[in-house]
């Protein structure tokens, strides 16, 4: 009950932010808060179907570019055509990657993903006709006016946090959780279990595309860097760090390396080394994340 | 496409595929032998090869920079595999990613502080910088002749040790059951630590025997990381048998990819792997799946 | 006289030289315990592996009610009726028992593909999953977390999650195996409840249990069918004696 409303307040606090005008905050909330999309949806996979995927960002670009190909290409604007499309198409290709991968179990499914996610990352990379290493900038926005973009943002998150506690609450979510636990017996109980893995796979998949979409509204620009094996590197780092199967902890996760990111740039040239030991210390100390403090001492 | 041209490609294929196998066998052994997934595999591969520029520079011999870097990429292996790796054993997979993603950061930027983001060639020994005639055509540079051997040699010497010796079979052992072995008094984390430095340094070793063909880069470590993930995947995890396969093929593929298809040479590579999945999801000679 | 409910044709499972499974072709009547006995490694795990798809069969056939399932998956078989209980604890360690046995039961329920309403609102899943709790005298054990149950309980858990998928053929896998005597004596009489009506293929070390609840009894020797019959017949039976001697028995 107190954690529902302390994250009611925080998701108040960050509406309230739009009324500010502020160009900076809204602007870094903004995207701090396409990441929580994305941990949020990668906690779908990695925290509560067990299943490590490095696919990610390659959904969050592939989505962006389609915006891009969608407004400079066909002269479509409207959001009420662009995003359907774009979640659809990030969709589509979750189904179709999902599909291969998840004939892969274990490790052998972190590789092929790793793998598919890189494939992306070249093709849109070494194309000229898709931008190239410089990237795409999308003509025309689905909204003009940042306060707008910052306001679907806004908007998206919470609904996205809704939706994913909804669908675990239900007997879909029991399912994959008793698949994450032992998937050997759900199968022995009758569960064709990579059924559901795929179900989810395409939700996250989807979802990362909503963020991609959202991103290239808010910044009017794609580019290939945000689609490779990297960038789902640091998804996966939010949703350690803020506690992987708990939902809200990947989204506070998100917000924190937001802000670690911004002032560890402004701090020192050499901040990736500050997000390595980062993140090598949460694995060995901080294992459970920052969830995992706060269940810790609410039980304790 | 003409005959000689078909059989330069094919030698490249091959010799690239040999690089690879070099790279892919210590990532399969590492997994199978210690069951962790090492993502910084491939900064072992970017560590050797400006290794292996620097102290060529500083010496004025390639071949005085791997006698030297060599030893040091043991090391190096032995170093991350007590301080970081001894740590992820029997842990989950998100912590495995990573840790060891953690390390791909700080060499990428311990790279960057030390040598900068430039791109640096290397010269080839005197001793081998002549070529081979390949047909009527067309020349084979003696480096990548010298670079397909060391690989064969080493391939070989590779499998005699596992097979044959009493380390091997240890290796193996360990592969199969850690547990059991260290209950029969078999020190499991020797077998581990000698595993992967010798992972680390065949990674260096593929490194500074192609820095001389593609520069010395930035960015040089995350490709070979995915192809040998590629070729692992192919051949199943574990396998050096089926890292040899799957690095020849994927080496093969990816050569005649970059002529037949320039603009979707990478394209073929993953085509070739997620045909293999559809068929053996394990690999081609991977763990057999008991079940149904 | 009715077919049976499973049949094995020549069912052979090698692992590399080692035959584990040799050539098994046995009967088993629909409504009978049939229970499957032998000394340590005569096979009797793997052929329930063998029957409940967990392992793929090296050569031979498996028949349930006609139809041949011998490369079915676990889940296929699952929910053509055939029920598993294991032998080494393997629960939802995490979960509470009343959510494990949730889960059982929602596997017969098509519920599992429901995105929206809240699971507790399914009130057939609970329903299920509470009549076996209560079948195997669990009801007050629900909300206790599956993995800090004790060994016996667990036991108790593996069954009732079994029968909350509506079995019809019941794969027992030495559920005695480790229970002390007051343990033993109550999952016994759980077995005995839980059997009646339905078809069970049960391996056990336990011979005062095997006699107790069994209709017909196999001994398996080295993966081979040594001999079946009654209960009273196999006692007898100085073929079965040699087998077993110098081994412990219960």
């Amino acid at each position: 009950m107190r954690r529902r409303a302390v994250l009611a307040v925080l998701a108040v606090g960050l509406g309230a932010v739009a009324l500010s005008g502020d160009r900076f905050w809204m602007q870094f909330l903004g995207k701090a808060m396409i990441g929580c999309i994305l941990a949020m949806s990668l906690d779908l996979l990695v925290g509560f179907s067990g299943l490590v995927s490095l696919a990610h960002s390659a959904f969050f670009g592939l989505a962006a570019y389609a915006l891009a190909g969608l407004t400079n290409q066909l002269g479509l604007v409207s959001p009420l055509l662009t995003l359907p499309l774009c979640v659809l198409a990030a969709g589509s290709a979750a189904l179709v990657i999902g599909w291969l991968s998840l004939r892969a179990t274990g490790v052998y499914f972190i590789m092929v993903t790793l793998a598919f996610t890189q494939m992306l990352f070249y093709l849109f990379n070494d194309s000229p006709a898709l931008g190239g290493s410089d990237g795409l900038y999308v003509a025309q926005r689905p909204v003009d006016s940042r306060l707008a973009a910052y306001a679907a943002i806004w908007a998206a998150t919470i609904l996205v946090y809704l939706l994913l506690a909804r669908i675990l609450r239900a007997p879909y979510g029991r399912t994959l959780e008793g698949i994450r636990d032992n998937e050997q017996r759900m199968r022995s109980l009758g569960y064709a279990t990579r059924r559901y893995k795929l179900v989810a796979f395409v939700i996250a998949g989807a979802l990362a595309g909503l963020a991609g979409y959202l991103d290239a509204t808010l910044y009017g620009f794609v580019n290939p860097a945000q689609l490779g094996w990297r960038q789902s590197g640091l998804v996966l780092v939010t949703v350690l760090l803020g506690g992987k199967g708990t939902l809200y902890g990947p989204a506070l996760g998100a917000l924190l390396l937001a802000f670690i990111e911004h002032y560890g740039e402004s701090v020192t040239e050499h901040w990736n080394a500050l997000i390595a030991a980062l993140v090598i210390a949460v694995v060995l100390f901080l294992p459970r994340g920052l969830a995992g403090l706060v269940q810790g001492s609410a039980r304790g | 496409m003409s005959l000689s041209l078909f059989a330069l490609q094919l030698v490249n294929g091959v010799e690239y595929g040999l690089l690879l196998f070099l790279v892919a066998s210590g990532l399969t052994l590492v997994f199978g032998v210690l069951g962790v997934l090492n993502f910084a595999h491939g900064s072992f591969y970017m560590l050797g090869a400006y290794l292996a520029w620097w102290l060529s520079e500083r010496t004025g011999s390639l071949a005085l920079a791997i006698l030297v870097g060599l030893p040091a990429m043991v090391l190096i292996g032995l170093l991350v595999e007590r301080l970081a790796i001894a740590r992820l054993y029997r842990r989950d997979h998100l912590s495995q990613v990573l840790l060891t993603y953690g390390l791909v950061l700080l060499f990428n930027e311990l790279q960057r502080a030390l040598w900068g983001n430039d791109v640096h060639g290397v010269a080839t020994p005197r001793a081998l910088s002549f070529t081979v005639p390949l047909g009527e055509a067309q020349t084979w540079p003696a480096w990548r002749a010298f670079t397909a051997l060391c690989c064969i040699a080493l391939a070989a010497a590779m499998r005699q040790l596992i097979l044959k010796t009493r380390f091997g079979m240890r290796v193996r052992a360990g592969a199969s059951n850690a547990e059991m072995v260290e209950a029969l008094g078999i020190d499991v984390r020797r077998v581990f630590s000698v595993v992967f430095s010798a992972g680390t340094a065949l990674a260096g070793l593929a490194g500074m025997l192609a820095a001389p063909l593609t520069t010395v880069y930035p960015g040089m470590g995350e490709s070979i990381l995915v192809l040998s993930f590629v070729v692992v995947v192919i051949g199943g995890i574990g396998s050096i048998k089926g890292a040899f396969l799957g690095a020849l093929l994927v080496g093969i593929a990816d050569t005649f990819g970059k002529v037949l298809l320039p603009g979707f040479a990478s394209a073929m590579v993953y085509a070739v792997m997620a045909a293999v999945l559809l068929w053996r999801p394990r690999g081609l000679l991977g763990p057999a799946f008991e079940g149904r | 006289m009715a077919d049976p409910l499973v049949k094995t044709e020549g069912l052979t499972r090698r692992f590399g030289a080692l035959g584990a499974v040799n050539d098994v072709s046995l009967s088993f009547e629909e409504g009978r315990v049939h229970a499957v006995i032998g000394p340590n490694g005569a096979g009797k795990s793997t052929f329930l592996n063998l029957l409940s798809g967990e392992l793929r069969a090296t050569s031979g056939r498996i028949l349930f009610r006609g139809q041949d399932v011998t490369r079915a998956s676990p889940d296929r078989l699952s929910r053509l009726g055939v029920g598993r209980s294991y032998q080494t604890t393997n629960l939802f360690p995490e979960l509470r028992c009343g959510d494990c046995v949730w889960l059982a039961a929602q596997s017969r329920l098509g519920t599992s593909m429901r995105f929206f309403r809240p699971a507790e609102r399914y009130v057939e899943v609970e329903e299920g999953a509470a009549r076996a709790l209560s079948d195997c005298g669990l009801s007050s054990l629900r909300p206790a977390i599956a993995g800090q149950l004790s060994y016996g309980e667990q036991r108790q858990l593996e069954i009732a999650m079994m029968l909350a998928t509506e079995p019809k053929l019941l794969l027992l896998d030495e559920p005695l195996a480790g229970l002390g005597h007051d343990e033993a004596l109550r999952v016994v009489d759980l077995l005995r409840r839980v059997a009646s009506g339905r078809t069970a293929i049960l391996v056990e070390h336990d011979m005062d249990a095997v006699f107790t609840i069994s209709d017909t009894v196999t001994v398996l020797v080295d993966g081979r069918v040594l001999e079946t019959g009654s209960p009273d017949r196999i006692r007898a039976s100085a073929k079965v004696r040699e087998a077993y001697l110098g081994e412990e028995t219960a």
